[in-house]
């Protein structure tokens, strides 16, 4: 018998139109860290789906404690003692954390024999004692969307202990933490394993697996590339195997020459719609020529100060000054008109009209103006032309060009569509939500090259981004934001990431604005 | 013509099949029955007719029918564009026809200035009630599901009390015969040896038609409407007025159902029923949604049904199927064309990944 | 007094067991506009079983009546299959399939009534006859004043739905299928994760709303009209809707929203009676349920959450 717990031996998986893994081979052994290292849609994912329950492999055999197994569902998963904390967490938000826990495997009464009732006490109690013994206190009775995104991840940790999971899989788990909350994450990682548990992770970031993983797949494409020894590879070689080439981390970035001031923010506060300042009193500028990164964590605001500006929501006090001409009750064409674009995060539901073509949307903000339409009456070869124009320019690929419907693009050319849209209006502000989201390196590379073009020729640029490489790595003022006020604002060159890190938990320093 | 046009013809090929075996197990002969359907609409020729009749005559009456329907249609594409359900076009057609008739039907005014008052109070009072609609949902978020159903209830009962209070007649129940002069069908008229009904609402749905294709494709208002029907928060970024846009869709689609009801109550027929809504627009979602929602599509799909709704007492009277057949037959037709949506997509999804 | 309380409960029941049913389809996530067509044609399976084993019992009997809800019951299930195939299965936008469901049942029912008439009963109709339900009336608490109103002159349906009713509340509420059910509303996803199968829970949901939605048509043929015709389609399927969406899709304050509409109609009809106004003023009367949905959704439709997932058709593969 080996000391193998899990072995996935030549498994082949095929959706539609792509081999998500192509004979891919790895074993496990019990007790160790094992890390799957790789782009977006390297197959990662897939793999651990299949471990999982939720697939079934086309080819390949997988073997758990030395038997072959079929995995047809999460629940034999989960009696085969496998869980998994998905990446985007499955919770129900309007259940408590019991009630999410427990969902599934209920503890129940039966009154007179035959009538199940939930026993919602003794959901409470075994949740409060089994979060005690594993270091993850967590209040039973608190219901979901009112606690935060790391007090989410915990109930979704919690829900792998109450089944009793040996082998615990961790999709992306740091996406969405602060650098302290990784660390703490690390830690209860570290103790798991002294349990005795066995943990796969699922990344892409290089730095958490030299923290803790004993041994990394790499894949690339749907292919195991190499299976290395954490302690005896260095960042740099993972890298260049996860791309398949030569990886160039930083950016180019000429000296800032700024201009005058394009945008104003002064005590904005905007609502969400239980009349809860998601905005608070915040206050900065950008200046042509300069990137201003907004740096913080998933949902403390960044989002809803981007749409505020863009003008998809309305701020309950402060003001927005573009030019110097005073925006904050403008609608949203005159906005843009003025001379804002906006590449929204939510590249398929805002930023594009899915079932309408590539020209149609490349003219979805200039269709109203000549040469696109004469007064009300559409002029349709303007807008092949432009469109033409821009998939040369851009390099924009799709099934038939210009009438293609987007929804059958790629989500990396959607987004190329999008920012080609926007940077053509000329705007003399930029605002880019999360622009790199989801997108392979080459995509992401050639995205920032384009902000810092844009920045380079003047335009005054607004970053929300969450990852915190892309701040350091862009930005020439950061901004941080934690629970809707701006707890920092300095010029890039005087912070490090650990404490930008700590403005994003909202410890460190006095409230300073720039 | 991309794949996925075909669609309708297999929806129609198959329901016609289904219909078959239903019309064979009550015992009838289902290909005369389809043939009586065709009689009965005027596009093949009957054994005998009465004396100045003839095919044109059925089928000028086959068009008289089909004016509304075709209208009706229009109407719910127009909705449907802008994301918008209109179940309400039956209430609607009822509301512009009763304004029209007390204003215009009861009156004295001569043809020439009657009839195309007519239009214009169609095109109005259905707008109007559109708009409603339209802004019900757009400033209180209410499902116009909901509103417009509520509104044809409303409409129905509202009219019924006025009918039945003040025009009552008291032979037919009914609310009394507009005059000949504001009708927009010229009724038993006299060419060459025949006798016949001419609608002039045909060349209105005509029309509408053609504007209804101009709107969508050439203006910007047609391009608001696609962008807000697709996503309206993609559009809403564009800096499209979305609730603007959707009450303007609205309006558009309930002064379509306006028309539908003036060459509806006021042209095919020239009296309303108390507590009765016309059926058209409920079977004109059908249509729409048979039609592939291009106003192109419509004009096949509501030639069809309303050959199948226009023939069918004719088919009663001679094969001795039930007229119902011809609902039942619609029902089934639009049972398999909202399939027909899920085939259309699943071809989509296909194609996207190979 | 009295009677606008009695009218307006034996109105208001049947409106709440069908809103019941859709609560539990759309709580599950699935849009449900089909409660009109569902409850015709469960009212029409109820009214055909009536009606054909009618002259096997005596004239008063009550037992075709409580066949006939079993079969109301029943015959509402099975279409509501269709809805449940077309937006589970096929993944069709369920408010186009809702809207098909309805026609359909209209006109296969109106077709199938006259059909069977023709054929079997050989009577040249468009109606199955039922004739009114004979009421029942709880002696002692009866005589109360005002409250006593609500045990008197009952139809024999109102004890079966209130029965029904606080079953169906313990359900959703307090059993692990009703925890699955609600969260297969807000979140499939994770119920998925938790192993349990969402396609499965919405069928169910599905079956259940059709079941309790002829449950509520038959209820109101034998009645509303004392037949089962075409005119089984008043729109009160409709109203169901509505008061679950001012009920916020919760069971206690539905009820609310449906005894609102109850007592709005009977009062009404109770105007006319004492203003002594002419029959046809009763249709301006029939106006008043659907002025005052109109009413109240204008002013509390605002605060309205619906469930997360209402209408997103769940797709195991997306992200």
């Amino acid at each position: 018998m080996s000391d193998y717990i899990i072995e996935m031996n030549h498994i082949t998986k095929r959706f539609p139109g792509i081999v998500a893994n192509d004979d891919v081979s790895i074993q496990v052994k019990k007790g160790e860290i094992y890390a799957l290292l790789g782009e977006n849609g390297a197959g990662k994912s897939t793999l651990m789906s299949m471990l999982f329950g939720m697939y079934e492999p086309d080819e390949g055999e997988i073997i758990i404690r030395g038997e072959k197994v079929k995995i047809a569902s999460p629940n034999h998963a989960t009696r085969l003692n496998i869980g998994m904390v998905h990446q985007h967490f499955k919770l129900v938000s309007n259940y408590t954390i019991a009630e999410n826990i427990v969902m599934g495997m209920e503890p129940v009464r039966k009154h007179l024999g035959i009538f199940k009732t939930l026993d919602q006490k003794r959901a409470n109690e075994e949740i409060r004692a089994l979060s005690e013994k594993f270091g993850l206190e967590v209040d039973p009775t608190k219901v979901i969307e009112n606690i935060n995104v790391s007090m989410q991840q915990r109930v979704e940790i919690l829900k792998m202990l109450y089944r009793e999971a040996e082998i615990l899989i961790f999709d992306e788990p740091t996406a969405v933490l602060t650098p302290q909350e990784i660390e703490f994450l690390l830690e209860i990682i570290e103790s798991l394993r002294r349990d005795g548990k066995t943990i796969i992770l699922i990344t892409h970031k290089l730095e958490e697996i030299k923290k803790i993983a004993d041994r990394c797949a790499i894949l690339c494409r749907g292919k195991l590339i190499d299976v290395l020894d954490v302690k005896e590879t260095d960042t740099k070689t993972m890298a260049n195997l996860m791309v398949g080439r030569e990886v160039n981390f930083s950016v180019d970035k000429p000296e800032p020459e700024y201009g005058r001031e394009i945008l104003k923010v002064e005590h904005l506060t905007v609502q969400n719609e239980d009349k809860f300042e998601v905005v608070k009193d915040v206050s900065f500028s950008v200046r042509g020529g300069e990137i201003f990164a907004v740096a913080g964590v998933s949902g403390n605001g960044q989002v809803e100060l981007a749409d505020a500006v863009a003008g998809l929501l309305r701020p309950s006090g402060g003001s927005i000054t573009l030019n110097g001409k005073d925006i904050t009750r403008a609608e949203i064409r005159s906005r843009n008109l003025e001379g804002i674009s906006y590449i929204p995060e939510d590249r398929q539901n805002v930023g594009l009209v899915m079932d309408l073509s590539l020209s149609d949307n490349l003219a979805l903000k200039s269709y109203f103006r000549p040469p696109f339409s004469k007064g009300s009456v559409i002029a349709g070869e303007a807008f092949t032309r432009y469109s033409d124009e821009l998939i040369e320019k851009y390099d924009i690929r799709s099934g038939q060009g210009s009438e293609t419907i987007v929804r059958s693009m790629s989500g990396g050319n959607q987004q190329k569509a999008i920012i080609a849209r926007e940077i053509e209006l000329d705007s003399s502000l930029l605002i880019f939500v999360q622009p790199t989201r989801g997108l392979d390196i080459g995509a992401i590379e050639n995205i920032h090259r384009q902000i810092v073009e844009q920045r380079n020729k003047g335009k005054a640029v607004l970053l929300i981004s969450l990852e915190l490489d892309e701040v350091m790595n862009l930005a020439d003022t950061i901004g941080v934001i934690y629970n809707g006020r701006i707890e920092k604002i300095a010029d890039a060159g005087t912070l490090t990431p650990g404490e930008v890190g700590e403005f994003m938990m909202g410890v460190g320093g006095r409230h300073e604005k720039a | 013509m991309k794949k996925h046009d075909l669609i309708p013809f297999f929806t129609v090929l198959l329901s016609l099949v289904l219909g078959i075996v239903v019309i064979a197990l009550l015992g009838k002969n289902p290909f005369l029955a389809y043939y009586n359907l065709l009689q009965g609409s005027g596009l093949a020729p009957k054994a005998s007719y009465a004396g100045h009749k003839g095919m044109i005559t059925d089928f000028t009456s086959f068009l008289n029918a089909l004016t509304p329907m075709l209208l009706a249609s229009l109407s719910v594409l127009i909705a449907l564009k802008a994301g918008l359900f209109n179940i309400g076009v039956s209430g609607q057609m009822l509301a512009a026809a009763f304004v029209a008739t007390v204003l215009v039907g009861y009156s004295e005014l001569p043809a020439v200035l009657a009839k195309p008052l007519v239009i214009l109070i169609g095109l109005a009072v259905g707008a109007l009630v559109g708009g409603l609609v339209g802004y019900l949902r757009h400033r209180f978020n209410i499902n116009e599901v909901v509103s417009t159903i509520m509104c044809n209830y409303i409409v129905q009962f509202v009219a019924s009390f006025f009918i039945n209070v003040f025009f009552v007649d008291p032979v037919s129940r009914q609310s009394k015969n507009i005059g000949a002069a504001s009708r927009l069908t010229l009724v038993d008229t006299v060419v060459g040896d025949y006798k016949m009904d001419i609608p002039l609402g045909i060349l209105v749905a005509a029309a509408a038609v053609a504007a209804t294709v101009f709107l969508l494709g050439k203006t910007t208002l047609g391009f608001e409407i696609k962008a807000v029907g697709n996503s309206s928060r993609a559009a809403e970024y564009a800096g499209i007025r979305v609730g603007r846009t959707r009450v303007l869709a609205m309006m558009l689609s309930g002064g379509a159902a306006g028309l539908a009801g003036v060459t509806y109550y006021l042209g095919y027929f020239c009296s309303m029923q108390p507590r009765v809504l016309a059926s058209t627009g409920y079977d004109a979602i059908a249509v729409a949604l048979l039609g592939n929602s291009s106003p192109i599509g419509i004009i096949f799909s509501s030639f069809l049904i309303t050959v199948i709704s226009k023939g069918s007492t004719y088919m009663s009277s001679t094969a001795g199927v039930q007229a119902e057949m011809a609902s039942a037959l619609t029902g089934i037709i639009l049972l398999i064309s909202a399939c027909g949506a899920y085939v259309r997509e699943r071809l989509d999804r296909w194609k996207e990944n190979r | 007094m009295n009677t606008i309380i009695i009218d307006g409960l034996s109105f208001a029941l049947p409106l709440f067991i069908m809103a019941i049913g859709g609560i539990y389809c759309e709580r599950s996530g699935v849009t449900n506009l089909a409660i009109e067509g569902l409850q015709g044609f469960g009212a029409f399976c109820g009214a055909l079983f009536a009606v054909c084993i009618a002259p096997y019992f005596a004239g008063d009997s009550p037992v075709p009546f409580y066949l006939a809800m079993v079969f109301a019951f029943l015959g509402g299930t099975l279409f509501s299959l269709l809805h449940a195939m077309l937006c589970i299965r096929f993944k069709a936008n369920q408010v186009i399939s809702g809207v098909v469901i309805n026609i359909l049942a209209m006109s296969l029912t109106e077709f199938m009534t006259k059909q069977i008439n023709a054929s079997i009963f050989k009577a040249a109709s468009n109606k199955f006859v039922l004739g009114v339900s004979a009421r029942v009336t709880v002696p002692g608490i009866s005589s109360v004043p005002v409250l006593g109103a609500v045990f008197t002159n009952l139809y024999p349906f109102e004890p079966v739905i209130a029965l029904i009713a606080v079953i169906a509340w313990y359900v959703l509420y307090r059993t692990p299928f009703g925890l699955h059910l609600r969260a297969c509303g807000d979140n499939p996803h994770a119920v998925d994760a938790a192993g349990i199968e969402v396609g499965k829970v919405r069928l169910i949901a599905v079956l259940v709303s059709g079941a309790l939605s002829g449950l509520g048509g038959i209820c109101f043929a034998y009645s509303i009209s004392a037949n089962f015709s075409s005119n089984i389609y008043s729109g009160y399927g409709y109203l169901a809707i509505a008061a679950l969406i001012f009920g916020n899709w919760k069971i206690l304050p539905t009820l609310g929203a449906c005894l609102l509409f109850g007592f709005a109609r009977s009062g009404g009809y109770e105007l006319v009676k004492i203003l002594e106004m002419p029959s046809s003023y009763q249709d301006l009367v029939m106006v008043l349920p659907y002025v005052l949905t109109l009413l109240m959704l204008v002013f509390f439709g605002r605060k309205n959450h619906s469930p997360r997932a209402l209408g997103v058709i769940y797709d195991k593969g997306a992200r």
